[in-house]
């Protein structure tokens, strides 16, 4: 099941190669909007970690058990990226990330065909017209910063 | 999935007999034990409802699509499935006014370890083991149906 | 007089830490993932978290080594109970609570487990054995060694190390010489701290009354070395890791070298059972802590 946060602390560690070196590090992120988005509308952009900005065209997305770059997301119209459901970041960062606490933050929004305009750029390079949503309009009112303090372990 | 409270909001409505006339209503009830238990092991109480008491031994407990009196459950050698609710349905002619409820249900259990075995013999009281918790469980629900 | 070799405890988590959450805001699959994510190498089911207990699906059965495999994790030790009482009136016959003992054994074979968390009949807070004890532990022992599984009785707070039932558990073990009925140490039993700024005046009232932090009501590290030739499984309770990985209610740097240096090589399950258990994030960074308090202090 998903957090109710934008990253999510499970699925948050190094990324080791077979020889036991580290090439980089990976987190979960989820959407929280109320429905899913085919991959064609969703707009990734940059990951940042610690202050450091890691870009997005160096971004891999992995979403239900397949990895996308940033491009190639742009033409999977027949893709369906659940409600709910979450997408693994993968950074590229030989070394990875130190053990303890990191604070990381993921840029992203998407296209919608309704309540605005059509996306001003016909390139897909910005972060769409929609989203995240960081302050959900409950009773609570319950701000959802976009970014997080999570503990890495390994 | 379950809500934290014992009594749930998920299932609480009027029920009607054969004919539609309302006839009584039923919630669903799941204890907040960290194990499950063997219906052997229960010990059921009084339902009461906005001060109204009704007797345990007039409760239909429904699990698995098979009811029960609280006296069966005694014998009923079968394992209460962690965060599975059981549907308590109580009879009361005409049912509940629609609106909210105080609805309240005792229940206890016998455990094996931590404590000394239950008191009565017969298995009369609320056992053992709900000293824990607390034996009652009590929530007040709207009632839509 | 040669040295003991260094032990190599495998670090684990008991899913019973999750249990404010598992089938609430969690699935079992979430609950798997999480314990990768701290570090885990091993875990502690309880029989309830078998869904459909005590008759698993094959389905169900499949699921589980999956996750077993997918996140690299090995079965330590199944939470079972040894009932007695299960109906009112008078205790079970021994063919009953035998027959429902084999039951579980056989379950946590198929399942992978070697460890059993059992939980004799008790007749006080303390868990003073039922006197027939002994008796019923003679029953069990041959399908206990058919099925290999080891029936180990945990130490929990308020029980010392040094309680009387304890030395009658390695007494009865000599006796049979066997591997397959020992102790689960609950580092609960080493906690002689409690900070203000954990627990609150009215929760050490209601752990006074239950015998909880008294003077001399806890173990002393050393009283584990004695233990640790009847043990396969501990509970590495935990009460609160801070900021800096460090436990503060249990001396934990002791207790861990102390098991190390006498060439311990069991599971240690964390074990969270502390108030914010409802609180996912909460939980997690706890567990997460707690395995790298333990990291540091083991080196791996």
């Amino acid at each position: 099941m998903t957090e109710q946060y934008f990253v999510q602390q499970r699925g948050f560690h190094n990324i080791y190669n077979d020889d036991g070196t580290i090439w980089g590090f990976q987190f979960k992120m989820c959407t929280l909007y109320y429905k899913g988005l085919w991959l064609s509308q969703f707009r990734a952009g940059d990951a940042i970690v610690d202050g450091v900005v890691y870009p997005k065209e160096t971004l891999i997305w992995n979403i239900q058990g397949i990895d996308y770059s940033r491009e190639e997301m742009y033409d999977r119209m027949d893709q369906y990226w659940q409600v709910a459901d979450t997408a693994t970041v993968k950074v590229p960062c030989p070394g990875g990330l130190k053990q303890g606490y990191h604070t990381v933050e993921i840029q992203f929004g998407w296209i919608c065909n309704y309540n605005a305009a059509l996306e001003p750029d016909p390139n897909g390079n910005t972060l769409g017209i929609m989203g995240p949503y960081t302050r959900m309009s409950t009773a609570a009112g319950s701000a959802h910063p976009t970014e997080r303090r999570l503990l890495l372990v390994w | 999935m379950v809500e934290y409270s014992a009594i749930q909001q998920r299932g609480f409505h009027n029920t009607c007999d054969a004919k539609g006339n309302l006839d009584g209503f039923e919630f669903r009830f799941t204890p907040k034990y960290y194990k499950g238990l063997w219906f052997t092991q229960c010990r059921f109480g009084n339902v009461t409802v906005d001060g109204e008491v009704f007797d345990r031994d007039s409760l239909i407990f429904e699990y698995d699509g098979l009811e029960y009196t609280r006296e069966e459950l005694f014998d009923v050698k079968i394992y209460w499935q962690i965060r599975v609710p059981i549907t308590v349905k109580v009879k009361k002619p005409g049912g509940l006014k629609l609106g909210y409820h105080d609805v309240s249900m005792d229940f206890g259990w016998v455990l094996n370890y931590n404590g000394e075995p239950e008191k009565e013999f017969d298995g009369s009281g609320l056992g053992n083991g709900g000293h824990m918790m607390g034996t009652e469980n009590s929530r007040r629900m709207l009632l839509a149906r | 007089m040669s040295e003991i070799k260094k032990g190599t405890p495998k670090r684990g988590i008991s899913v019973y830490s999750y249990c404010r959450l598992l089938g609430y805001t969690m699935t079992l699959d979430d609950v798997f993932e999480d314990m990768y994510d701290a570090g885990a190498t091993c875990f502690e089911l309880l029989a309830n978290h078998i869904e459909n207990y005590p008759n698993p699906s094959t389905q169900w059965i499949d699921h589980y080594f999956h996750l077993c495999e997918k996140y690299h994790m090995q079965p330590a030790e199944m939470g079972h109970w040894a009932e007695t009482h299960l109906h009112r009136g008078p205790r079970m016959s021994d063919e009953q609570i035998l027959a429902n003992l084999i039951r579980d054994f056989k379950l946590a074979n198929l399942l992978g487990f070697k460890s059993l968390r059992t939980k004799i009949t008790c007749i006080n807070e303390y868990c003073d054995p039922e006197p027939e004890w002994e008796h019923l532990m003679e029953l069990a022992l041959p399908y206990a060694e058919k099925y290999d599984v080891a029936m180990l009785s945990e130490c929990h707070a308020p029980t010392k190390l040094t309680r009387q039932h304890i030395y009658d558990y390695l007494e009865f073990a000599d006796k049979h010489q066997t591997k397959h009925f020992g102790i689960n140490v609950d580092f609960g039993t080493f906690q002689n701290q409690w900070p203000e700024d954990i627990y609150s005046p009215e929760e050490m009232e209601r752990r006074r009354s239950r015998g909880y932090g008294k003077p001399d009501s806890w173990s002393q590290p050393e009283d584990i070395i004695p233990i640790l030739p009847y043990s396969k499984t501990c509970h590495a309770k935990f009460n609160y890791v801070d900021e800096n990985f460090e436990e503060r209610t249990i001396p934990y740097a002791k207790v861990l070298q102390l098991m190390v240096d006498n060439g311990w090589s069991g599971n240690l399950v964390s074990e969270y059972e502390g108030p914010g258990r409802e609180d996912a994030a909460f939980l997690g960074d706890q567990l997460r802590r707690h395995h790298i308090l333990m990291s540091r202090i083991l080196g791996y």
